[in-house]
């Protein structure tokens, strides 16, 4: 493939939530990412697709802060993050979740779900003192809030669960309901139906639609093609650490850059 | 309400646990008809006592730090020292800074200080692996008692500090009697507060962030902070310990602070259950159960004719004991048990949801 077939994603949205400007990441000799500007515009569920390895976890590492940038700017609501730290990004609004579920040894569902709001009274510890009464509502309305989640997620029975005890897709499931209760901007959610049953993965696609219908705005990397293409729009595709284009669905389906990339990464 | 009821309401989250505790109140009930019988010496008692107190702070302070953050510390025995010199240096008449000061600046110096060397290994190390941080106190350790040693102008170097008073000596005990309270009293007081700070928000991030701290980021938490927050609390209990034990033993020297205390603290807690503070305090009479029973067991009859020494077996009988927990109850003794839920909002508002098949009974389960 030449250069020239990489058209790049669109840019000048109206009102983006999240922008990054020639974003740069090479792991020694290997250029992981390339040159990638994206917009995601507030609203929408937008996915972003790619063969194995084309750089798309590795995009969202360096949009979340994990990952150092060699090059490049990220922008949350027309704010400059680049310089800052993970979970200041967080607190901007910008939260991930991880490709591989995270297991919170030693926790209960529900100690689990209240990691996420923040912050919280109760993580100061004069305050645990001193101002008592604060902590007590804060931690009931959170308490509150995580239970009528799970059960609008239809997980509610799990709560008193040990998180460790949980399938994979239960996993992810809380993890987006977690990630939710952060009260974003924008959630990244990468792969969030890898290694899940079809039914969870229909519910998950559900709760997904339901929580943008209400506003929340998505960008998911997803590997499953028909989850993608009937959940997002538009899907962004990634071909070897470079954007290779943006479009609706149909349009990112009959593409034939895109029929190349992912026949040439299945190749040899 | 009788001792046993408010044990078996508090302490105890389980059947396998009464056992522990049942065991622990038959010895303490020996111990008392031994010493009534004069089978066990009183002032000898109340030494063990304050021992285990003082074990039990410096497991307190570590739990804080492994248990609750996952912080690896090796350098125990650096801050116990630290808080013990503060004490010594301050009150001790006769020590190089010759000032003989009220106990309590002890304590306070012990404070500040063991907080700002905290602070001050802190910093290079808490945004790095966690495996910094263990090499970094590994070194601090070494660095602490070799300045003690030989800086002999301000520390007396190895010939070490006499004369240290005792504290509170107007109370009408003895003064092992004094010490015991004293060292009782701070237990209880540093226990209430990390009880109340585990089973909060706070308490929750830090074991987040134990168990996987890339998560505790995303979810916008300054990880950082919160290492920082368990490492110095941790270690101030743990000068706390070191400060006590100065006016214990009424004399310092730079031979207290071996590296073998951090070992026998690292085994109280593990021992006790990584994370239970209830866990720290009976690791910690376990540890010392077997380092001063040992002393004694040459005394048995039977054992003694073997013609062999045992005290130094000491080590190999922690390292059984160890692989006996390993083998029967992995998550040692008193492991946690308590969601950490700020245990106010949990009554009501976890009271509606119902349903649960689990009984519950107040902030406890
Ligand atoms: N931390 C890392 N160190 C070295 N190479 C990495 C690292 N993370 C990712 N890579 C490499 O970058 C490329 C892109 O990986 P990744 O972003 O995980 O792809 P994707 O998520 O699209 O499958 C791969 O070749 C991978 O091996
Ligand atoms: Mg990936």
């Amino acid at each position: 493939m030449s250069g020239d077939v990489y058209e790049g994603a669109h840019l000048g949205k109206a009102d983006a939530v999240l922008k990054t400007v020639g974003l740069e990441k090479a792991f020694g000799g290997l250029v992981a990412t390339d040159d990638v500007s994206i917009e995601v515009e507030r609203g929408t569920i937008t996915g972003m697709i790619g063969p194995n390895g084309a750089g798309k976890s590795t995009l969202f590492n360096l949009i979340s802060g994990f990952y150092e940038l060699d090059e490049g700017r990220v922008m949350v609501n027309g704010d400059d993050v680049t310089e800052l730290e993970p979970h200041e990004r967080a607190r901007k609004g910008l939260v991930r979740t991880f490709q591989t579920p995270r297991r919170l040894e030693g926790m209960s569902v529900r100690e689990a779900m209240l990691v996420g709001p923040g912050p919280q009274a109760g993580e100061s510890v004069f305050s645990l003192f001193f101002s008592g009464d604060e902590v007590t509502r804060e931690e009931r309305a959170n308490i509150k809030q995580a239970r009528e989640l799970l059960e609008r997620f239809e997980i509610g029975h799990l709560i008193d669960q040990p998180s460790t005890d949980l399938s994979g897709g239960q996993l992810k499931l809380v993890e987006l309901a977690r990630a939710f209760t952060t009260n974003p901007d924008i959630l990244l959610l990468d792969e969030p139906v890898a290694g899940v049953n079809p039914t969870l993965a229909n519910d998950i696609k559900r709760f997904i639609r339901e929580l943008n219908e209400e506003g929340q705005t998505f960008l998911i990397i997803e590997h499953d093609m028909p989850f993608i293409m009937d959940l997002a729009d538009p899907i962004i595709v990634l071909d070897q650490g470079k954007v290779l284009m943006e479009g609706t669905p149909d349009e990112v389906r009959t593409d034939d850059r895109v029929i190349e990339a992912y026949l040439g990464g299945a190749g040899p | 309400m009788s001792v046993a009821t408010w044990v078996n309401e508090t302490l105890v989250r389980d059947k396998s646990e009464r056992r522990i505790f049942a065991v622990l109140g038959l010895i303490t009930v020996l111990l008392v008809v031994g010493v009534v019988t004069g089978v066990v010496g009183l002032s000898f008692l109340l030494f063990q006592v304050s021992l285990v107190g003082m074990y039990a702070l410096l497991s307190l302070g570590l739990n804080v730090q492994w248990g609750y953050a996952g912080l690896i510390n090796f350098s125990v025995a650096a801050f116990w020292g630290l808080g013990a010199y503060c004490a010594a240096l301050l009150t001790a008449p006769n020590s190089p800074l010759g000032l003989g000061l009220h106990p309590v600046f002890g304590f306070l110096a012990a404070i500040v200080v063991s907080a700002l060397v905290a602070i001050l290994i802190g910093i290079p190390t808490l945004r790095l692996r966690e495996d910094y941080l263990a090499i970094a106190s590994l070194g601090l350790a070494e660095v602490i008692r070799l300045i003690i040693l030989n800086e002999r102008q301000w520390t007396a170097g190895s010939s070490g500090i006499s004369g240290i008073p005792a504290l509170i000596p107007w109370l009408p005990l003895t003064r092992l009697a004094t010490t015991a309270s004293v060292v009782v009293v701070l237990g209880v007081l540093i226990y209430l507060f990390l009880r109340r700070t585990h089973r909060s928000p706070w308490g929750r991030v830090l074991r987040t962030i134990r168990s996987d701290e890339d998560l505790a980021k995303a979810l916008g938490k300054d990880t950082y902070q919160f290492k920082m927050q368990a490492f110095v609390i941790g270690s101030v209990i743990m000068a706390i310990a070191g400060a006590f034990y100065a006016h214990l033993n009424l004399y310092l020297d730079p031979s207290d602070l071996v590296p073998l205390t951090t070992f026998y603290i690292w085994i109280a807690v593990i021992l006790g259950g990584t994370g239970s503070n209830r866990g720290a305090v009976v690791g910690a009479a376990v540890v010392i159960a077997i380092r001063e029973g040992t002393r004694f067991i040459n005394d048995v009859p039977a054992i003694g004719s073997l013609g062999l020494d045992v005290a130094p077996l000491r080590l190999l009988f922690v390292g059984v004991l160890i692989i006996l927990i390993m083998r029967y109850r992995q998550d040692g003794l008193l492991p946690p048990k308590d969601e950490l839920i700020w245990p106010a909002a949990k009554d009501k508002a976890s009271a509606p949801s119902g349903g649960s098949p689990k009984p519950q009974t107040g902030g406890d389960d």
